[in-house]
Parts: structure tokens; C-alpha cells; sequence
């Protein structure tokens, strides 16, 4: 620090007066600063009286702001427990009146009363029962008749919102135990109205808590009728499965008579493919007939030798064996029962693949087999192609496996064979072959048959669309084929041409 | 500016050159609050500036000297002024530490409206403390008395100068307070 500021001595007339000139101005100066510290004062007071105000107001609004926040808390509160109230699970009658419970607390109502009424008579609800602070709900019908008297129970009509009346007795008196009531109503199923009242015992009405009462009822509204909706939609879901479970099941039946269609259009092929070994093994067995006559004979001369001889010479054995042709009968007869044996193996086959095909079964997915399901397919089929028609079945056990329904899938391949056997009218070849792409085997049905026009095409999975002649198919064959395959997530291609023949491509999903 | 600074300005002239060179001062002044001033109200920062001029005029000593000399003096008086808790700093570091932390707080609980310094603390050891000085009045002297008015309350010999000083053509006013 260069320099601090000099103590000044003040001219103090302590000692000798120098001058009246600088007492005056000593006076002068005092004066002025008492003028100044008396104004200073003022100016302070006046502050002090601003502070003052100041703190009044402060204190007043913050006192307002206190008794505003503690209402908005309220009304938040009870706004709050109404909204988790309205969106819980609780029974409808449970739920509205927990409602009535904390309106009652929230506009300090001495009772609340929630009952449903149709046709302006109370059937359900807290009915002849009153809410209140102290008891909670207990009954009360004197209370009730009260309330029912000051509410338009007869108007059809729901109110838009909150009403608030002067109570009066049943008489029509107004009632000086009760201030007032206020209501409100609302819709409920099959023309019911349900309604909450409450019963205040203050002398003003606090006009403030309706805004409030507003909202809860909108609340309110909307919670009652989405639980409304919620029962429609459950009410509509059953009936939807209940639809769903006939469809399904006309479904399966639908499968089912087509496969006896197609079973029928195939019943004379099947009875002849079961007639012919039939036949021949009736006539192989005649002839085993016989040969077993030849064979009693034998025996009864054998017989009779001995009893007459005690011997038996071998030259008449020989005799005798070369008369009934011995070595030929047992020959013929080894081959005549391996014949038999092979046709009763042809009927039993083709017995079991129509046990398999029109068996109803379940719609269970297994691991099966495409190549194997082809092959009782032709053998129902059989007679269908045997004559005019040359059958090239490619298929080998290389043929991935599939998740399907043996017998569904049967009746797909069933219903392509006949299609392509009616086709290739006058003969032709039916060609089956398979090939893989990315995880599916898709399986070619191939005929070179009359091949389709763009309008069969276009109908081809119409249902009872066909092209043939009345009383020869269903028309549901491909349609069904169709409804069997989406079942398998099979997709269908189409390849044909006038004159040239159609491909059938069947693509199914390789089984892991 | 706030008028408790006005008053004790007053007290300080008073004190060390009397009432008259006060009432001369507002005389040449001519001031818009005319000299009336209370700790409670708030006055234009200009007629502060406006009497430490006619004082550095009349006694013939720089802003700078003035302004320290004042700082230095009127610590005493704003401590006695200051709540309990400022009290109980026992060291020139500890304190200006509360100065920013604590004392500025409660200087603006009761006058929110007030513009107050604020310190940057640049760097500190058990000897050394710098911090950098910022106010839009540029108070720098009067703030190097006050450090000076502090270690004379706490016993505490120190040097306050500054490394950078906006009155000096620096950037910026950073103090350096060392201990003895």
C-alpha cells in the first residue's frame, strides 16, 4: 500500500471558538447530516412498512397456495385411488362401490349409495344399504326409500352429468337433517342404470368439487364400459370358437365323405383287382380239390394192399403213382398254393390300404413316408390305369420323409391319380418323380393327358367345380386336396398344357 | 449497489476525516440519493465510484489506495454484520473458501437481487492460495483490503498481490494470498 488516507481532525468546538463563521458552518454541517439521517430514517421506516406488507402478502398467498396444493393433493388422491379403482380387476358391483367409498370421503357426504334399478325399481347393487365414514356400508332402507324419492328413478334416459338438489323428505318437504343430495347415473347391460348418490349435511355446496366429480364420472363411465365390451367380446370369442370348433369338424367330415366319393368311383377297379386273384385262387383251389381226391384214392389202394398183403411191393406203389400222375399233383399243387399265397397277399394289400384310406383318424402330424403313400395310393388305384394306362412311379426310399397324415395324404394322391387317369382317356403315362430344393421334396405327378383350359385352371381348387360328367366326381376332390395340403404347409404348382399334359407339383417340408 | 455498503462507506469517511469532509463530499457529489442512504436500500453503483473519486481527488492518494483502505476497514464491520456460522473460520483460506461456499449464499437468501464477486480458486497449497477475482465492478483493491482485514482478524500475516489485473491491462484479476 503506497499511501492510506490521512486522519482528518475534525473542528470540534471543544476548546477555543475561533469564529462565529465556523461555528455556523459546523451548525450548517450538523443540520445537514441530521437532515439527512432523519430522511435516511424515513426512507427506512417506509422500507421496513414495504417489508412488512411484503411478508403479509408472502405469508397470505403462501397460506392460499397451502390450502390450494392441499385440495389439488386431494382431488389428485382421489382421482388416483378412482383411476386404479376403475381399472382394476374387482367386480363390476365391488368396483363401484369403492368408487362410492371414496367419493363420499373425497366431498365429505355423510352417505353414499350405489344400487341398479330397471324400469325405476331397485334390483341390484348395495341395495337398502348406506355408506358412511364410521359403519362403512350397513343397511338402511329408511335411507334408501329417502334417496329413491329425490331421484328420478322413472326417467328412461341416462343423465349427462352430476346433479346436485336440495334434499326433501318423502313427502316433498324440504328436510333440514340433509343439505343436499348429489347423483349421477349410468348405463348398464340389458336397459339396467346403475346409481351413486350421496347424502351431504353441509349448508353450501363446495361448487369446486364437480369439476372433479366430472372427471371421476367419465372415469368411471368409461371403466364400466369397457368391462361391458371386455363381456361382449367374451360372450363373441365363445361363440367364434364354438363356430370355429363346427368348421373344423364339418371340415374333417367334408375329408372324410369325399374320401368315400373318391372310394366310390373306385369301388368297381377295387372289386375286380379283389375278383381276380379271388378267382384264380377258387379255381386253383378246385383243382386242389381234386388232387386231393387223387391222393384219398391212392392212399385207400395203398391201404388195402397192406391189409391184404403185409407189404408193400414197389413196383405196384409205382403202378399206382404213375396212374394218378403223382409227381405232377405235387408240383402242381407246390405251385398252386405259392399262387394262392400271392393272391390272398394282393387282397390283403389291397384290404389294408383302404383300411389305411378311409380310415377317419386323427389329424396328428407323424413322420411319413411320401414314397410308400404314392404306392397304396396306385394300389387302390391300380385298377384305374391297368389296362390302357403305363405307370412310371420313380419314387424310391431316397424320397426324404415328411410330417404328415398317412391317410390324408393318401387321399390327396388318390384324387391326382384318378384326375390324370380321366385325362388320358384312351391310355397314356402317368409319371411320378420327386425332387429336393432348400429343406423340401417336391413331388411331380405328371400325366400326358389332355392337359386344362385357363378357366379350369382358374377353378381348379374351386369346390364342386369339375369337368366331369354328372354323378362322376364330386367336385370337391381338389378342394379337399387343397384344404389336406395348406394342412401340411404343402404348396401347390400347376403346370399344363392343351394337348400336352399336366404336372402336378406338390412341395412339402422335409421332416429334421 | 447495497446501501449497507454506503453507510459504512459513510462511517469509514467519518471516521478518519470527520463529518464535515462527508457532507463536502455530497456537496461536490451531487449525488441522486443526495447522501440519504440505509442498509436497506439498494443505490446506483456510480455514486459509489462518484464519492471514492472526490476522494482520491481531495486526498490526493490513487483509486487503488482508496479502495484498500476501505476493504481492509470495513471487514471488521460486515464480520460483525455476518451470521454465527461465518464465525467459525479461524483461517484466511478457510474463509474465503466460505465466502464462496457459504457466506455468499446467505448474503443472497436476504437479497436475492444483490451482485455478488465470485472466486475461482486456481490453485492452493498450506502457503499459497490464488484464485481469480470476477465482478463486473472491478473491485480488486477493495477485495485485496478485505483479505487484508481478514488476516488481521485471524492473526494471520500475509501479502496479497496480484499475478494478472484487469486495472493493469491483464485479462483478468487473479489474487495470490501467501502466509507469512
Amino acid at each position: 500500500m503506497s499511501k492510506s488516507i490521512e486522519t482528518q481532525t475534525v473542528d470540534l468546538p471543544t476548546g477555543e471558538i475561533k469564529s462565529v463563521e465556523q461555528l455556523n458552518k459546523r451548525i450548517e454541517v450538523l443540520e445537514r447530516k441530521s437532515a439527512r439521517e432523519k430522511k435516511a430514517r424515513n426512507l427506512a421506516e417506509d422500507q421496513l412498512e414495504r417489508y412488512s406488507l411484503e411478508i403479509y402478502q408472502t405469508n397470505q398467498s403462501l397460506k392460499n397456495a397451502l390450502v390450494f396444493s392441499t385440495k389439488k393433493k386431494s382431488e389428485l388422491e382421489y382421482l388416483g385411488k378412482a383411476s386404479i379403482g376403475v381399472a382394476s380387476e374387482l367386480p363390476l358391483n365391488e368396483m363401484i362401490g369403492n368408487m362410492v367409498e371414496l367419493t363420499c370421503q373425497y366431498c365429505s357426504a355423510e352417505y353414499g349409495f350405489y344400487f341398479v334399478t330397471e324400469n325405476g325399481v331397485g334390483v341390484d347393487g348395495k341395495l337398502d344399504k348406506a355408506w358412511s365414514k364410521d359403519n362403512g356400508w350397513l343397511g338402511n332402507s329408511e335411507l334408501q326409500k329417502l334417496v329413491n324419492s329425490n331421484l328420478p328413478l322413472n326417467e328412461p334416459d341416462v343423465l349427462e352429468s352430476w346433479l346436485v338438489s336440495s334434499v326433501c323428505d318423502l313427502k316433498s318437504q324440504p328436510l333440514k337433517r340433509f343439505g343436499w343430495i348429489f347423483y349421477m347415473n349410468f348405463a348398464l347391460s340389458d336397459g339396467k342404470i346403475g346409481w351413486l348418490a350421496f347424502l351431504s349435511k353441509m349448508d353450501q355446496v363446495d361448487e369446486d368439487i364437480f369439476p372433479v366429480l366430472a372427471t371421476a364420472r367419465d372415469h368411471l363411465i368409461s371403466g364400466i364400459r369397457r368391462r361391458l365390451t371386455d363381456v361382449r367380446i367374451l360372450k363373441r370369442n365363445i361363440q367364434l370358437q364354438d363356430s370355429v370348433n363346427s368348421l373344423e369338424n364339418a371340415k374333417r367330415q367334408l375329408i372324410q365323405s369325399e374320401k368315400m366319393a373318391s372310394l366310390g368311383q373306385l369301388a368297381a377297379g377295387i372289386a375286380h383287382e379283389i375278383n381276380n386273384p379271388m378267382a384264380f385262387i377258387r379255381s386253383n383251389m378246385e383243382v386242389l380239390k381234386e388232387y386231393l381226391q387223387d391222393y384219398k384214392s391212392l392212399h385207400d389202394k395203398l391201404k388195402s394192399e397192406l391189409e391184404i398183403h403185409k407189404n408193400l411191393d414197389l413196383s405196384y406203389f409205382n403202378t399206382l403213382s404213375k396212374k394218378v400222375d403223382l409227381g405232377y399233383i405235387e408240383e402242381d399243387s407246390a405251385d398252386l398254393l405259392i399262387s394262392n399265397i400271392e393272391g390272398l397277399n394282393r387282397v390283403r394289400d389291397i384290404v389294408e390300404n383302404l383300411k389305411s384310406f378311409s380310415h377317419t383318424g386323427d389329424v396328428k402330424l407323424v413322420q411319413v413316408s411320401l414314397n410308400q403313400c404314392v404306392d397304396a395310393a396306385l394300389q387302390i388305384t391300380g385298377n384305374v390305369f391297368k389296362y390302357e394306362h403305363q405307370v412310371e412311379n420313380q419314387l424310391t426310399d431316397l424320397c426324404p420323409l415328411v410330417l404328415g397324415n398317412l391317410g390324408q395324404l393318401q387321399q390327396v394322391f388318390v384324387n391326382l391319380f384318378i384326375n390324370a387317369a380321366y385325362a388320358m382317356e384312351g391310355g397314356g403315362i402317368l409319371n411320378i418323380s420327386h425332387t429336393e430344393d432348400n429343406q423340401r421334396v417336391i413331388i411331380h405327378v405328371r400325366d400326358n393327358g389332355s392337359g386344362m383350359n385357363e378357366e379350369t385352371i382358374g377353378k381348379l381348387f374351386t369346390p364342386f367345380f369339375t369337368t366331369k360328367p354328372v354323378g362322376v366326381g364330386t367336385g370337391l376332390g381338389l378342394s379337399v386336396s387343397y384344404a389336406i395340403l395348406e394342412a401340411h404347409d404343402a404348396q401347390v404348382t400347376v403346370n399344363t398344357e392343351i394337348g400336352s399334359g399336366t404336372t402336378f407339383n406338390l412341395s412339402f417340408p422335409v421332416s429334421i | 449497489m447495497k446501501g449497507i455498503v454506503f453507510v459504512k462507506f459513510n462511517e469509514f469517511i467519518d471516521e478518519l476525516c470527520g463529518d464535515e469532509f462527508w457532507d463536502e463530499l455530497l456537496d461536490e457529489a451531487k449525488l441522486p440519493s443526495e447522501g440519504i442512504y440505509t442498509t436497506v436500500g439498494t443505490y446506483d453503483d456510480q455514486e459509489f465510484f462518484s464519492l471514492i473519486g472526490l476522494v482520491v481527488d481531495k486526498k490526493n492518494i490513487s483509486a487503488k489506495d482508496a479502495q484498500f483502505a476501505f476493504g481492509k476497514w470495513v471487514f471488521k464491520e460486515l464480520y460483525e454484520m455476518a451470521s454465527a456460522r461465518a464465525h467459525d473460520f479461524k483461517d484466511v483460506f478457510e474463509f474465503l473458501h466460505g465466502v464462496q461456499d457459504f457466506i455468499h449464499v446467505e448474503v443472497k437468501k436476504l437479497n436475492p437481487d444483490s451482485l455478488l464477486p465470485e472466486f475461482e480458486f486456481l490453485s492452493e497449497t498450506s502457503n499459497h492460495l490464488s484464485f481469480h477475482y470476477q465482478s463486473p465492478r472491478k473491485l480488486c483493491f477493495f477485495c485485496e483490503g478485505l483479505v487484508h482485514g481478514l488476516a488481521e482478524h485471524t492473526g494471520q500475516q500475509i501479502t496479497v498481490s496480484q499475478s494478472e489485473c484487469e486495472h493493469e491491462g491483464g485479462q483478468r484479476c487473479v489474487l495470490e494470498i501467501e502466509k507469512l
